[in-house]
Formats: C-alpha cells, sequence, structure tokens
C-alpha cells in the first residue's frame, strides 16, 4: 500500500507532474531571459510563462471551417501526454523507480510524438501555411532523428544495457560520456534543439514566411497545451542529455546515507539540467534560421555520417575492451 | 506537388507593408509572381495640385516614413531651380546632414529587418538598438524621429545649434565601431552567408535592362549613384565614395549597404565640422514661373525622380513621383522565379521595398507585429547612458 | 562613363523622327509624334547609348495628354522624349518589349490617366484597387470624385 501511495506521489507530485509543470514554466523563463540578456534587452520577468499560459487557457477558441474538431483537440493533448510520460521514466534524483530494460527506446519514441501531433494539425488545418510547415515538421524529423538515436546508442552499446537509469550508474562508476563520446554529445544536443524546433532549426514554424506553420490555427486551450508541451520537452530532453552524457543526479563519489544521495542528486539535477538548456539557448541566440534543403544537405553528409563514426567508434573499442 | 498559389500578403508577417504578392509555387520552387501594388494608395499626386508651395511640402513628406527628407529635398530643389533661386550654403549643409542621418538610420533599419527575415533575431535587435543613437539625434535637430519637416522651398526651417552639433559628434564614433563589427559579422557568420549568398541574383545585364536603382543596382556592379553624377546639395564638395560590388545576390547587396553606412558617417562628420555661417534660408516668391523640371535625388533606396510641371501659379500643375521600390519591382519579379519559397521574405527585404512610397495611396495600417513588454522609460534611460549624451540625465 | 552627348549630336541622330532643344545643362528635350515613339526609343537606345529607363511621366495640361519618357546612359545625360495625346482617345503602342521597366509605368499610367498602351495584352489595374469602375481616371484635370459612385472597398456598415 505505501508502495503504491509513494508510487502515485512520485508520478503526480514530485518529482512528477506538478514538479514538471513547474520546472517547465521555470525554465522557459530562463530560457528567454538569458536570450533576451543576450540580445542586449531586458528580457521578461519571472512569472511571464505562467502568466501567459493562464491566459491562453482563457482566450476564445477559434475552430476553422470544416475541420475535423475531436482529432484537432485531442492531438495537442496526446502530444503533452507523450512526453509527461517520457519524463517519468528519466531520473531525477536518483534511479527512477519506472525503469526498466528499453525505456531508452521507450523514452526516445515517446519525444517523436509532439511533431507527429504538429504533422497532424498541419494537415488537418485545411490551410495552406500550416500544411507547408506540417511537411517541413516531419521532413525536418527524418533528417535528424537517425543521428540524434545513434548518439544515444551508443552510450547505450558501450554501457551495455538499454536502460537510462543503468546507464547512469554506469557512468557513476566509470567516466561521464561527455569525456567518452564527445562527438556523440555535440549530436545529441544539435538533435535536441532540432526536435524542439528552435533557431536555426525553426523551420516548420517559420514565422517571417509561413506565418506560423502548424501552429497557425490553433488557438486558446489547444495553444496552451501545445505550447506547455514544447516547454515540458525542453525539460525532458535536457534530462536525458543530462542523464545520458552528463551522469544525471549523481557523481563519481557515491554518497551514502540514501536521502542524502536524493537531496544531491536533485540539485545535480538541476545544475546539469541548466547547463544544457544555457548551451541550447547559446546556440538559440547566435544563429539565423536555415533552409529546409540546406538542413538536408547538411544533416545527411555531417550529422549522419559522424554519428555513425561515433557509433563504429565505440563497437571497436567494446570488442578491444572486451577481448584486452 | 501541384501547383499551388501561395498568398504573400497583403497581410502577412514578412512584410511591413501591405502588397499582394500571389505566388504561384510548385513544392517549394517559385514559378511566376502576380502583383497588387494598391493597398498603400493615397492619391498625393492630385491632392498636390491643389496646394500652394507652402502647404504641399507637408504632403510630400507624407509620401513615406523613412524616405520622408528626400521627397521634401528633392521637390524643394525643383522648385528652387524654376524659380532661379539660389539657397544659402548653410541651408545646404543642413539638408546634406539630414539626408545622410536619414540614411545610416533606413540603412541600419533595413540591416535589422533583414535579419529578422531569416529568423536571425540577436542582429535585428543589436541593429535596432544602435539606430536609436540616429533617432536620437535627429529628434534633437528637427523635433522628430521621423518626417523631420525641416525643408522649405528657399531653405531650411530650423538652425542646428552648436550643442546638437557637439552631441551628434560624439556619438558618431561609438556608431563607428558598432557598424565595424556587424561588417565583421557579415563577412564571417555562417548562417548569415548561407542564407545570402546565392539568393536573388541579378547580373549587371540585368540590373541595367530591368531598371534597378539604388544599392540593388549597385550590388550588380552598374556604378550609378544621382550623389555623383547629377550631383546636388553640397556632394560635390564633400569627399565621399561611390560603393559598388559585383556579387549581385543579396549578400552583395548587404555588403553595398553597410559600406553606405561607414560613407555617411563620414559625410555627416565632414558637414558637422565644416558647418559654414549665415543665414539658413531666402524669400521665395510667392508663385513660380511656366516651366518643367526633373529633379533627382539619391534616397536611401535608389533614385527619386520628381517631375514637376509648373504654370505660373503658386501651385504645381503636376508632381509625378518615381519612387526607387518602384522601378526595383520588375527585377524583383524576375530574379523570384526558381528561387525557393523560403527565399521571397529575403530577397524582397532585399531590395529595400517602401511601399507607400510605391503606391501613393494610404491605407490603415493593418499589420503590425505583436510588441514585448519593455518599459519604455527604462530602455531610453539605457541607451542615453550609453551613447554618452551630455545634456540628458 | 563617356563623354556627355552635345545637342547638335541628338540633332543629327534624330533629325527625321523628333525636334531637340537643350533644357538643362544635362538634358536634351525630343518632341515627337506617337506614331514614331518605337524608333525613337530605339534609336536612342542604340545611337545615343541611354540603356536606363527612369521614368514616364504622364501629365494633363488641360487640352491634351502628354507622355514623357526620360532615359539615361553612361554618359550622364538625361533625354526626355515628349509627345502629346488626344483626350479622346489616346493611344500610343507599347514600349514594353524593347524597355521592360517600362512596363510597371504604363500600367500605372493607363490606371491613373487612361492611356491606352497597344500591343500589350495584360494592362490590368496595379495602382488602383480591383474593383475601382471602369472609364474614371483620376488623375485627369476634368476628373472629380462622384458622391454617387462606389470606388471599390467594403460597402456599408463596418463590422
Amino acid at each position: 500500500m505505501i508502495d503504491s501511495l509513494l508510487i502515485l506521489v512520485y508520478i503526480f507530485l514530485f518529482p512528477g507532474f506538478l514538479f514538471l509543470i513547474t520546472y517547465a514554466l521555470i525554465l522557459e523563463f530562463l530560457d528567454r531571459r538569458i536570450a533576451a540578456r543576450m540580445q542586449h534587452r531586458v528580457g521578461p520577468p519571472f512569472y511571464q510563462p505562467l502568466a501567459d499560459f493562464v491566459k491562453m487557457l482563457g482566450k476564445e477558441v477559434i475552430d476553422p471551417d470544416g475541420v475535423d474538431l475531436p482529432v484537432f483537440d485531442a492531438a495537442p493533448l496526446i502530444a503533452l501526454a507523450a512526453v509527461m510520460t517520457a519524463y517519468l521514466y528519466i531520473p531525477i534524483f536518483g534511479s527512477s523507480p519506472l525503469a526498466f530494460q528499453g525505456d531508452l527506446v521507450l523514452v526516445l519514441y515517446l519525444f517523436t510524438l509532439p511533431t507527429l501531433a504538429l504533422f497532424l494539425l498541419g494537415w488537418l488545418s485545411r490551410n495552406i501555411f500550416s500544411a507547408l510547415g506540417g511537411i517541413r515538421a516531419v521532413t525536418q524529423m527524418f533528417i535528424y532523428e537517425v543521428p540524434f538515436f545513434l548518439a544515444l546508442l551508443a552510450p547505450a552499446l558501450m554501457a551495455g544495457t538499454w536502460s537510462i537509469s543503468e546507464i547512469m550508474v554506469w557512468q557513476q562508476k566509470n567516466m561521464w560520456f561527455v569525456f567518452l563520446q564527445p562527438i556523440g554529445f555535440v549530436i545529441a544536443l544539435i538533435g535536441l534543439q532540432a526536435k524542439l524546433e528552435r533557431t536555426p532549426f525553426d523551420i516548420p514554424e517559420a514565422e517571417t514566411e509561413i506565418v506560423a506553420g502548424p501552429w497557425t490555427e490553433l488557438t486558446g486551450r489547444r495553444l496552451a497545451v501545445m505550447h506547455l508541451t514544447s516547454d515540458v520537452l525542453l525539460v525532458a530532453g535536457s534530462a536525458l542529455i543530462a542523464a545520458i552524457f552528463l551522469g544525471g543526479p549523481t557523481i563519481s563519489v557515491p554518497v551514502t546515507p540514501i536521502w542524502l544521495s536524493w537531496f544531491v542528486g536533485f540539485f545535480l539535477f538541476l545544475a546539469k539540467t541548466l547547463f544544457v538548456v544555457l548551451i541550447l539557448s547559446s546556440i538559440k541566440v547566435a544563429t539565423g534560421r536555415i533552409r529546409i534543403d540546406q538542413l538536408n544537405t547538411i544533416g545527411w553528409k555531417y550529422i549522419a555520417t559522424a554519428s555513425l563514426l561515433q557509433v563504429a567508434m565505440v563497437i571497436v573499442i567494446n570488442y578491444l575492451w572486451v577481448s584486452s | 506537388m501541384p501547383e499551388v498559389i501561395v498568398p504573400i500578403g497583403p497581410h502577412h508577417p514578412a512584410l511591413k507593408e501591405p502588397v499582394n504578392f500571389k505566388v504561384i509555387a510548385d513544392g517549394e520552387k517559385i514559378i511566376r509572381l502576380d502583383l497588387d501594388l494598391s493597398y498603400n494608395h493615397r492619391g498625393i499626386e492630385k491632392a498636390a495640385e491643389q496646394r500652394d508651395f507652402i502647404r504641399v511640402l507637408p504632403l510630400i513628406e507624407r509620401v513615406c516614413g523613412i524616405c520622408s527628407h528626400s521627397h521634401t529635398t528633392v521637390f524643394a530643389k525643383g522648385i528652387e531651380e524654376l524659380m532661379q533661386l539660389e539657397i544659402p550654403l548653410r541651408a545646404q549643409y543642413i539638408r546634406t546632414i539630414i539626408a545622410e542621418l536619414e540614411r545610416i538610420h533606413s540603412h541600419l533599419l533595413w540591416l535589422g529587418v533583414a535579419a529578422h527575415e531569416i529568423g536571425f533575431n540577436t542582429l535585428f535587435m543589436w541593429t535596432w538598438s544602435d539606430r536609436e543613437a540616429v533617432q536620437d539625434t535627429l529628434e534633437e535637430m528637427s523635433g522628430n524621429r521621423v518626417h523631420y519637416g525641416m525643408n522649405e522651398v528657399g531653405g531650411v526651417r530650423r538652425d542646428l545649434t552648436p550643442e546638437q552639433v557637439n552631441a551628434a559628434l560624439v556619438r558618431l564614433p561609438v556608431l563607428e565601431e558598432r557598424v565595424k563589427k556587424y561588417v565583421d559579422m557579415v563577412n564571417n557568420q555562417k548562417t548569415l552567408l548561407v542564407r545570402f549568398k546565392g539568393i536573388g541574383k541579378l547580373s549587371k545585364e540585368e540590373a541595367l535592362k530591368y531598371g534597378a536603382v539604388g544599392p540593388t543596382a549597385r550590388a550588380s556592379g552598374v556604378d550609378y549613384d544621382v550623389r555623383r553624377d547629377d550631383p546636388y546639395l553640397v556632394y560635390a564638395d564633400v569627399p565621399w565614395n561611390v560603393v559598388t560590388d559585383t556579387n549581385g545576390d543579396v549578400y552583395g547587396r548587404t555588403r553595398v549597404r553597410i559600406g553606405e553606412l561607414m560613407e555617411s558617417i563620414g559625410i555627416v562628420r565632414y558637414c558637422l565640422e565644416n558647418l559654414p555661417e549665415g543665414p539658413i534660408r531666402v524669400n521665395a516668391p510667392k508663385t513660380a514661373p511656366k516651366g518643367e523640371i526633373l529633379s533627382r535625388y539619391e534616397a536611401p533606396r535608389g533614385e527619386l525622380v520628381h517631375f514637376i510641371r509648373t504654370n505660373g501659379t503658386d501651385k504645381v500643375e503636376r508632381v509625378d513621383i518615381r519612387t526607387p521600390t518602384l522601378a526595383n519591382w520588375t527585377s524583383v519579379a524576375m530574379c523570384l522565379v526558381n528561387q525557393n519559397l523560403a527565399d521571397i521574405p529575403v530577397i524582397v527585404a532585399a531590395i529595400d521595398p517602401c511601399l507607400s512610397c510605391t503606391s501613393r495611396i494610404t491605407v490603415i495600417n493593418s499589420d503590425n507585429k505583436k510588441e514585448g513588454l519593455i518599459n519604455f522609460d527604462v530602455l531610453r534611460k539605457r541607451f542615453r547612458t550609453r551613447y554618452q549624451s551630455p545634456e540628458r540625465p | 562613363m563617356i563623354d556627355p552627348i552635345t545637342l547638335d549630336f541628338v540633332r543629327e541622330k534624330i533629325q527625321d523622327i523628333g525636334t531637340a532643344e537643350q533644357v538643362r545643362s544635362n538634358r536634351i528635350r525630343i518632341t515627337t509624334t506617337p506614331g514614331r515613339i518605337r524608333d525613337v526609343i530605339r534609336s536612342v537606345q542604340e545611337l545615343l547609348s541611354c540603356d536606363r529607363l527612369l521614368t514616364i511621366s504622364a501629365a494633363d495640361n488641360g487640352k491634351t495628354l502628354e507622355l514623357i519618357y526620360h532615359l539615361t546612359g553612361s554618359h550622364r545625360m538625361v533625354v526626355s522624349i515628349a509627345l502629346e495625346l488626344p483626350r479622346d482617345a489616346p493611344q500610343v503602342p507599347t514600349t514594353s518589349d524593347i524597355l521592360p521597366p517600362a512596363g510597371i509605368y504604363e500600367r500605372q499610367i493607363h490606371d491613373l490617366f487612361g492611356i491606352l498602351f497597344q500591343g500589350r495584352s495584360d494592362l490590368k489595374k496595379i495602382i488602383l484597387n480591383e474593383d475601382w469602375p471602369e472609364n474614371e481616371y483620376p488623375l485627369r484635370k476634368d476628373w472629380a470624385p462622384d458622391p454617387g459612385t462606389f470606388y471599390g472597398g467594403i460597402k456599408g456598415e463596418r463590422v
């Protein structure tokens, strides 16, 4: 009984959904504030993302003519549910209690659902700009998904396990993967920036070209939910990279008693996710948007080959290590 | 994908003013372009026929916001030539200073807008904050950030005090440093280069054939600048250079405009330092003798032509305005074919379109972008302290 | 940049098709008739090496409609070619095939003055709105807005 009660607390309160949504809004504020300071502006106050969310929930929902309304309502909710579920499998202050072999694959799969939801919304909107944006979103996904998966596969190969929590434990015993596989780290960051559709990869929602892409016809609560999905994806994505490359909520020195390790782990988690978000914000500010055909060239020529190289290196190292 | 008509405009986030480009596209490649410019037409040319020379100048000024001084100067100098009036040297220097300051602020605005069109918002924020220095100078000198109202037939209406001259001279070196940084950025920043190079290419023959003017033409190697070829005001006395480039694409136009920025800062500095003493106006006669004149001027966007005909009364009989943007539309339509849909904003922005100049119709401007919650006073204070204006707190 | 062309040079080149006079140190004005405009433009382009069209101005002087083409070249002189058209049937052959920038100016002048440029098929509205009534040419001197006519846009109460 106590066990299931604790699991419910984990899922819904801390570090589950309540903490997740709070942290998502805080990270959005930090991202906007850092970007603004780099651009010589002041930036929003700390309560801005919460204010935006509450305001958008209250706005009028405009239903375009002839659109399939049940699907239109469901798609943002499905996207939000997917990323919130994915977050539960990522270690926050220690190994996740829901971990199992293969949860890395599950998390990566759930991360693709927001892009598919965007495509569906773009296609259903009966609007030329949304359709173009939806097509661009899926095209972009085809380009960055393969290197992103490969870059996250390489640590799993080296650690010999398919569970994120066990990869984290392996790093605690040996070395962080950011030092062992720097190429993979860079590619994972690029892949995450593309998945979040931030500059230079904000091609699907290019404001000056196709109005807002698949987001054009989203209003009111649908827009609020979709926007929250982006924020939650930022948290979950950076948590995933922090867990796989930066050792997650652990350091090489094991901390006894358990409650202290959870305490320290939680602060390590905050620090490492903030570090990843800082890198992502800097990339967002320092670059302009590239075109989809240019992304195609760069993606397949450079990024995909680099990730294949990384995986090949890991296979070779594993073979040498095992045979020695 | 079959042929699809993508409406760019009249309401579109990429356009600052309403214009209707009906782009017929096949997937992401553009096949052809249909143009409809009527959204900003105000009937200014007809209205100008009913106003005398004092009242017509504010009307002519409001043809455009950013090139307002260009329109009044070219009109005033045309009328002055018809009346055979020689305006004092100090007035000509003041007109030149305001004209070049207008060119600086227009090019900085353009740089920000071009960066914004490719999603590079950092450069947009930086250039627009530097532009505030120029706007502060203009506001001190004329009382307004656009629509300066400095010109009248016979000279200028306001004088420059020594304090204003000094304040402007203090701001110029800071601006020059910032512009040098933008030169560096344009030449080296990867995403900028990748989005600007090779886009919207116009060869020299095409530029001549389709009648391109201004920085658009000079970027294709056409060596034509009205300030040198048909000198007016004090451009014959001030040392400056015409900036041309051979690239012909959006990258070339960027380089030409940044080069012109540096030249304009030099011209303003020379004029401020060598401002002659004397009166700022002469009394102009009420009526103009019968005649016609073609008055030309190098506006920030290119060559501006006013064809003025008078008939001995105190009103013009006809003023025909040919703005640089109108001359550049044909070349835009030509260089958009076979380009990507994603490059339309960049190519259209590269000719620096000023649709209020092009059609001369007013419309209730419905194309406002969202604005952020920045406290205006806080922002102004920061910029004043940054640019070290001695007389503001 | 080549040497500026002189008045005598111009007179010699276009002696059969128009008359020239020098109106300003860098502007020469040629007067011709609508039928010969294409020949004049071709001669000015080839013989006087004018390769840019500045603008086509149109004016209404009360009695006739006037069209003036302004061209310039690397010699930095402006050559203005003026012709007059009758008010009731103003027609002139188009020059947009030999001078591509003329296309946009011809459409604009057709909207505002009603001058018909023969030989081109796409003379549709560019500067006036699409539902402007036919045969109303605003920039003519005898035109005034008629309160009974609907000039396009949205009728009635604004929503």
